[in-house]
């Protein structure tokens, strides 16, 4: 065990059921300087931080997946238990912060006491006091913490309040605990009859009766005379009163769970959230594409039209910056997914969606994991792990790569830009929510598929269950949300920002050179036409020239010529890389237009080769868009898949069936389109 | 016997136990799905399944072929 290494430095890991607030306190502990990302729906890997400066504590804090016991039912559960046991890096925990629910004591208790009976060391915090307080009821700490022989601190991870107290009781602890030697787990037998599971609900029960009492009319006091008298009479009517749901959230629900309402809402509320990714994001987009378009401009000017003014202009101002200018959409996208997922609506969601999405093979645990694909295809595998039943899991990380992730965005946007002048952008936002449709479309046609070939492409097979908590509904807290955001915007950036900047240099310098002064007859030509001119000679005569004319065969069927069959190999490090690509292909700086409208401009003049057919018509560019729903083109995503099922099975699978048929039906829609006169 | 599946809407119920055979059994168990325990149907989303109860202070949504191994009173 490496617990030496954490000698003066101690590890205390914080598990609890889900909902039970234990990410929001880890999130106060930590100041959120924690090494992984929360994934949508679910943390399901540990997050490692140390407990802020301002505490005074010298530990590390580890935040887990919410676990109910400590028998593990899928892959994310089995991730917590495990750390619990021997975490590889940091081993067995010197204490563990228990988050309990306080108006749910009865069921959150059960991996309280089975942490103690683990002879773990345990301290719990007693969250979510507020919520009971509304049903009427308090809970006593003291007698809690008599009854379970452990300290119990109340507090309230949003505000902060009692985490003051819950340092000091940790940090007692961790003194007293030094002097009495290594904590040495006892190993959970999941398998353990059912008899003692109930004989621990009646313990939890009973110390229930004793804690919690009703609050009496005048004041907050507790009524310690009721509570022993009902240990005696076991009020059955006062239990039933604090076992009761929040009443908030059953009158919700009875809108949002309703029979048929509940799945009209359903498909609106997922219908604005990709409609509003254009329209939201449009007048910030407009301010980060002119900033680019006059940085580029600028740069040209003042370090003159030559290798290395181009290079900064086009290289990497223009390269980046037609990437950088869809930003603003994907922080909606995270924005919204936050807002979903704290107000509690997700797990609702996975509720309304399983029965249809069992019938082709998954799950309604799948419905988080195929969301977040629609942000990035990575967490979304990741998040996979909420779902026991191996088969479904693997179907749906089979799919994921099928959802429309962010990466897709910058491509469609400027493709849909190009097909629909200004004025007509909301045709465009409708065609984007078309474009999403047909992805779920796909990826929905895909797991039937699969899921009908039964074991050919997926082998595994076991019991097909859900069962989920619904979680209180809860007014998204704002700077929670914004922050999150922030940080998935983050990872997003520092993943993309540097392939983009380094295949934007590649790119540049195969479009370069090696002619990259070409001589050009300057006579009449202003100086305008005098640098096109010789960037186009440049191009021509360039090594992603020659490149391209051994791919030519290629790109030809999809009515496409090597300049796109350039950019399309490149988009195969990251879907974005397209845009910069072409950006660096067809965009001749020079002029101090927006970046977008000179790029679209020179895209509009492009033609195949000498024939004068124009490159770009609305066939092709359906044909592209088309390549760009099916393709599996990230490489990480291909990682992560292997990582999560455990070999180059599946997702060498998904790549060339994907890939395979997105080339396909581009040809299709290209020339079905020209047959039928649209070009 | 009547089990959880049959409830109607808003109906309450009292468990008097859980079918052992079904594979989900102890995890609904785990969950608080015990005998003795009132649970009441919430809500039934499309097509009936699942079904969302109320179980010791919190909602819990479980399919309808799960639901139908908690016995009822």
């Amino acid at each position: 065990m490496s617990l030496q290494k954490l000698e003066d430095n101690y590890l205390i890991t914080l598990v609890g059921p889900p909902n039970s607030g234990k990410t929001t306190l880890f999130n106060y502990l930590s100041g959120k300087n924690y090494k992984t990302v929360n994934y949508p729906g679910a943390t399901v890997e540990y997050s490692v931080s140390k407990v802020q400066k301002k505490f005074n504590l010298n530990a590390s804090i580890l935040d887990s997946p919410g676990i109910v016991s400590l028998s593990s039912h899928s892959p994310d559960e089995q991730v917590s238990i495990d750390s619990l046991y021997s975490h590889p890096t940091y081993g067995i925990p010197n204490l563990v912060i228990v988050t309990v629910d306080s108006s749910q004591i009865s069921r959150h208790l059960l991996l309280v006491k089975q942490l103690i009976q683990s002879k773990f060391n345990v301290i719990v915090a007693l969250t979510m006091v507020d919520l009971l307080r509304r049903k009427g009821f308090v809970v006593s700490p003291l007698i809690l913490s008599v009854e379970l022989n452990c300290d119990v601190v109340p507090i309230d991870g949003r505000s902060g309040s009692g985490v003051d107290e819950l340092i000091k009781a940790a940090e007692q602890n961790l003194q007293n605990n030094k002097l009495s030697g290594l904590i040495n787990p006892v190993p959970f037998d999941s398998n353990i009859n059912v008899e003692y599971l109930l004989g621990l609900y009646k313990e939890i029960e009973q110390i229930e009766y004793k804690a919690v009492s009703k609050i009496i009319d005048n004041g907050d006091q507790i009524d310690i005379n009721n509570a022993n008298k009902r240990l005696v009479l076991l009020n059955t009517e006062l239990s039933r009163k604090i076992n009761l749901p929040d009443q908030t959230s059953l009158k919700i629900d009875r809108i949002i769970l309703h029979k048929i309402w509940g799945i009209v809402l359903f498909f609106l509320a997922m219908a604005m959230t990709f409609t509003s990714i254009f329209w939201l994001a449009h007048p910030v987009m407009n301010l980060v594409d002119e900033a680019f378009g006059f940085l580029s401009y600028e740069a040209l000017n003042i370090l003159g039209n030559n290798w290395y003014g181009n290079f900064i202009a086009n290289g990497i101002i223009s390269g980046t910056g037609a990437v950088m200018i869809f930003i603003p959409q994907i922080i909606i996208l995270f924005l919204i997914l936050g807002i979903l997922e704290d107000t509690g609506y997700l797990a609702r969601g996975a509720m309304l969606i399983d029965k249809p999405l069992s019938k082709i093979g998954l799950n309604g645990r799948s419905f988080v994991p195929m969301l977040s694909g629609f942000a990035c295809a990575i967490p979304a595998i990741l998040a996979a792990r909420t779902i026991p039943n191996k088969r479904e899991r693997f179907l749906t990380i089979f799919i994921i790569p099928l959802m429309s992730c962010s990466a897709r965005i910058p491509v469609y946007a400027l493709l849909l830009a190009y097909i629909f002048p200004p004025e007509k952008e909301w045709i465009a936002g409708i065609t984007l929510a078309g474009i999403y449709i047909l992805s779920i479309a796909g990826s929905v046609s895909v797991a039937g598929i699969v899921n009908k070939l039964k074991n050919k492409i997926i082998t595994a097979e076991d019991n097909s269950s859900f069962i989920l908590e619904l979680p209180t509904y809860r007014l998204p807290k704002v700077s929670v949300v914004i922050s999150n955001s922030y940080h998935s915007t983050k990872v997003y950036f520092k993943k993309a920002g540097p392939i983009i900047l380094l295949l934007s240099g590649v790119i540049w310098f195969l479009t370069y050179f090696p002619d990259y002064s070409p001589k050009v007859d300057t006579n009449n030509l202003n100086r305008e036409q005098k640098i096109e001119l010789q960037s186009s000679t440049r191009l021509a005569n360039s090594y992603a020239a020659d490149f391209g004319k051994i791919i030519q065969p290629i790109m030809s069927p999809i009515g496409m010529d090597w300049r796109v069959g350039v950019a399309l190999i490149s988009s195969f490090a990251a879907r974005e890389v397209f845009v910069s690509s072409l950006a660096l292909i067809f965009k001749v700086t020079g002029d101090k237009s927006t970046l977008q409208t000179s790029m679209l401009r020179e895209m509009h003049k492009a033609t195949i080769g000498n024939t004068g057919k124009t490159l770009f018509t609305p066939a092709t560019i359906a044909g592209l868009i088309v390549f760009f729903i099916f393709a599996l083109q990230c490489m990480s995503t291909m990682a992560v898949s292997r990582k999560e099922t455990g070999s180059w099975r599946i997702p060498l699978i998904q790549f060339f069936i994907f890939t395979f048929s997105a080339y396909c039906f581009a040809i299709i829609v290209v020339n079905g389109l020209r047959i039928l006169g649209i070009n | 016997m009547r089990t959880a599946a049959d409830l109607n809407f808003g109906e309450t119920g009292i468990i008097c136990g859980i079918e052992g055979s079904h594979p989900s059994s102890r995890r609904i168990l785990e969950i608080g799905f015990t005998p003795g325990q009132e649970i009441e149907l919430i809500s039934k989303a499309v097509f009936n399944d699942p079904l969302a109860f109320s179980v010791r202070g919190t909602i819990i949504a479980i399919r309808k072929n799960e639901a139908a191994c908690i016995k009822l009173i």
